[in-house]
């Protein structure tokens, strides 16, 4: 269960407010998981440092100073919600930005080193975060993309959690969340490389449109 | 008992508001379980009370321990909710959470004293809706009067219905309402 106590980083980023979302699944389609996995988000809407600058400013200092301190946060909670480092499986990340800010903006703060690779550290994970982003209204539903933290190709970890933040962000505001699950989605039976028939187009020959 | 489908825990914090440090941050916790609504299919039932029986005290014992530990503190505000699915009647959820075997073990759980404010509502899955709080043990208490908005994607179904209990640590950040007695 979560219990996370605030972070002193937390003010020093100008971020407004914290959720922590999580879902524990019991039943799929009727039936417990066989493996049962706790999925969460941690979502941070923050004033977004480049608002009312121009699209050939420089992000570079922005990022280095506020995503650092976004990674400790997200993390943080993303850890002491699901029970550790070494319970989380897969991971994932995604921004929205407020509609006076850029697309850019957001990719800053989630796109660099210093968000992905200290979530990465945090989570104990080597792959690639995969990532969602957007630019919305206040309470826009964010689905963020989530695959296994050590081997991104495990088709069983392919999955998303959907969060969202009521209130933000505002027009000149960001939100940034990180997710993870502590395992593969509730059923998977989908087979994985290793299973898989060879595939190609041949499998079209004969096929009515 | 009946096995949730799924349980959502939320918490929130808030560091800022009005422009303005709040600290320590604002903490307001959520635990919601979707249940199956113990009533659908059978057209109007007359009598809830067996239905009530077998689920209410057991999801607001299941509930109930979840939402303060998620709070991490002390509970200082609270309130209650019933989302029930198309296919059912806001009566449904309103019977699983309007009755002292419900509400009980929360009141326990926080040392509260006072009537739980909820809401009862029909949508479908992803709805928006919103959870009066207020003070545990003296509902009058203004800085308290507070709410908090929830979203839990995939839930309630038309068979089914969220339960939900909500916490919070301390009144609204930035609360600076005259008390309601300077006003009687």
């Amino acid at each position: 269960m979560p219990s996370p106590s605030p972070s002193p980083e937390a003010g020093s980023a100008g971020i407004r407010k914290i959720i922590y979302y999580q879902e524990e699944t019991f039943l799929e389609n009727g039936q417990e998981p066989a493996v049962p996995a706790v999925r969460a988000a941690a979502a941070a809407v923050l004033a977004n440092p480049w608002a009312g600058s121009g699209p050939s400013a420089d992000l570079a200092a922005g990022s280095a100073g506020v995503a650092p301190q976004l990674a400790r946060v997200l993390s943080d909670r993303l850890i002491g919600g699901l029970g550790g480092a070494e319970s989380i499986e897969a991971f994932g990340k995604a921004a929205i930005v407020g509609t006076a800010g850029e697309i850019e903006h957001g990719a800053a703060l989630i796109h660099t080193p210093y968000f992905g690779n200290l979530v990465r550290e945090f989570l104990e994970g080597s792959s690639i975060l995969c990532f969602a982003d957007d630019r919305a209204e206040a309470g826009q539903p964010l689905v963020i993309p989530m695959w296994h933290k050590t081997a991104a190709a495990t088709r069983s970890h392919y999955q998303t959690i959907t969060t969202r933040i009521g209130d933000g962000p505002r027009a000149d505001e960001i939100v940034i969340a990180a997710a993870a699950s502590t395992g593969p989605r509730p059923h998977p039976r989908i087979g994985d490389r290793s299973t898989d028939p060879t595939v190609t187009s041949a499998v079209l020959e004969g096929a009515t449109a | 008992m009946i096995t949730p489908r799924k349980i959502y825990t939320i918490v929130e914090e808030t560091l800022l508001e009005g422009g303005r440090p709040v600290e320590p941050a604002a903490r307001v916790a959520l635990v919601a379980a979707v249940i199956p609504n113990p009533w659908h299919g059978q057209g109007f039932v007359e009598d809830l009370n067996p239905g009530i029986d077998e689920t209410a005290s057991a999801i607001g014992e299941l509930l109930a321990p979840r939402v303060v530990e998620a709070l991490g503190t002390t509970v200082e505000a609270y309130g209650k909710a019933a989302i029930v699915g198309l296919e059912g009647e806001i009566e449904h959820g309103s019977a699983l959470i309007h009755t002292l075997k419900f509400g009980d073990h929360f009141r326990k759980a926080a040392y509260a004293t006072t009537l739980l404010p909820a809401v009862e509502k029909r949508g479908p899955a992803g709805i928006v809706f919103d959870i009066p709080l207020k003070h545990i043990t003296d509902a009058t208490i203004r800085s308290h009067h507070q709410s908090i908005e929830v979203r839990l994607a995939d839930a309630p179904h038309p068979g089914e219905i969220v339960i939900a209990l909500a916490a919070a640590a301390q009144g609204r950040p930035q609360q600076r309402l005259a008390p309601l007695s300077t006003e009687q």
